[in-house]
């Protein structure tokens, strides 16, 4: 897995050739350029080789370059972070020529769009009062002791599986709420939800000019379920869900 | 009083976005989603591995379990104002108990926030190489429990 080398190629994701790149930064994006091939180009650095990658700085430059792209207009398939070849020669061999017709028309998909991500997850008290109300059988053993910090960990766990259940029976009806709520705005992503409080995590790709409308009525959304449900928007951010990946 | 849309950036991009609120959902993005293809090489990635994984636990059923039945057990605390909310979570610091720092419904997705906050210490560690499957399946995460008694930075914090 580890192999030793001089130089490397940072692999940030593909634009359109002769797109205009924001400043290279002193880490993760040193030497930040285009290495071009026909109608594409993809966007490299060449950060230093004696370190491993990965630290928290990297992560944040690795989105800030994608975010300056998409913030300027240009269409953008960000790749997922750790895309590293040899050298130029080879971002344009093994990367663009040979997956040109794809990117070009997943440049085209992206293209005048943005990424915004809805999460949505329960406030905790409140959510939990609302179990306890609907079901009686752990209320009851709630009452019963079965919560105490010194109650045997099988009642502990027993009583917390009841509780997961029960928020994993009442999600579907809220998720469909908030989409039913936020409309058809554009392609939809769905990711795993991975917890049993999280109610949605959803990525929209929605058109430029749609953007602050989209703003606002998810914005109206979240205002209407504030009292049981946080609800946080990302974006707007490179179409990271909406780019083909595994 | 969190405020029900947190939205990094103010107008145009991400340039000024607030963080830490941010961070979690960038990083998830980052290592999870984007453009993915077979011919890159992945070259001594040593702190990706390890972020990557923790990403994308899931919380093990049997924490998650014992984290829901002491949550119920604050509200029973609250309904019987045997203390007050500040004391209560002043003890549960200092207590330093399994998961008592952070509320039951915390996510995984938050430790991903409290391993960039120490990331940059981390430097000297052996990455821990689980393979990525197993993560994926996530019923346990048993060897995981260092970083989650660090103090939350979350967006959930107030």
């Amino acid at each position: 897995m580890t192999t030793a080398v001089d130089s490397w190629c940072y692999v940030f994701g593909v634009v359109p050739a002769g797109a205009r790149l924001s400043p290279p930064g002193t880490g993760l994006s040193q030497r930040l350029r285009l290495v071009e091939s026909g109608e594409l180009a993809a966007v490299v650095s060449s950060p230093p080789t004696d370190r491993s990658l990965g630290r928290a700085a990297d992560l944040i430059e690795h989105d800030r370059v994608l975010a300056d792209l998409v913030a300027g207009g240009t269409p953008v398939l960000p790749m997922r972070f750790g895309a590293v070849l040899s050298d130029d020669h080879a971002v344009v061999e093994e990367l663009l020529a040979v997956h040109e017709q794809e990117f070009r028309e997943a440049l085209d998909a992206v293209r005048d769009r943005v990424q915004y991500t809805v999460k949505a997850r329960y406030i905790e008290d409140v959510v939990l009062r609302e179990v306890l109300a609907d079901n009686p059988q752990i209320e009851q053993l709630r009452r019963s002791g079965y919560a105490d910090e010194d109650a045997t960990l099988e009642r502990r766990l027993g009583l917390g599986e009841l509780i997961v259940r029960a928020l994993e029976e009442r999600r579907p009806a809220d998720t469909d709420t908030l989409l039913d709520e936020l409309g058809d705005p554009g392609e939809v992503s769905f990711r795993e939800l991975a917890a049993p409080d999280e109610v949605l995590d959803a990525a929209f790709l929605i058109e430029r000019r749609d953007a602050s409308a989209f703003e606002r009525r998810v914005a109206a959304v979240a205002r209407k379920h504030e009292a049981r449900l946080q609800i946080r928007l990302v974006g707007p951010s490179p179409a990271y869900d909406f780019v083909g990946s595994g | 009083m969190t405020s029900a849309i947190q939205q990094r950036g103010g107008g145009g991009g991400y340039l000024g976005r607030p963080a830490p609120s941010g961070l979690a959902d960038v990083v998830e993005m980052i290592l999870d989603k984007g453009l993915v293809i077979d011919a890159y090489v992945r070259v001594s990635l040593v702190g990706i591995e390890l972020l990557t994984i923790d990403a994308r636990i899931v919380i093990a059923s049997v924490d998650t379990y014992l984290r829901f039945a002491e949550a119920t057990n604050r509200l029973d605390l609250y309904e019987h104002g045997g203390k007050d909310l500040p004391d209560l979570m002043e003890g549960m610091a200092e207590g330093g108990a399994r998961g008592k720092t952070k509320g039951a419904l915390g996510g995984a997705k938050e430790k991903v926030s409290e391993l960039i906050g120490g990331s940059d210490d981390d430097e000297d560690e052996q990455p821990r190489r689980r393979p990525r499957e197993r993560a994926r399946q996530s019923s346990s995460r048993s060897s995981s429990g260092s970083t989650r008694r660090r103090p939350r930075r979350s967006e959930d914090e107030e």
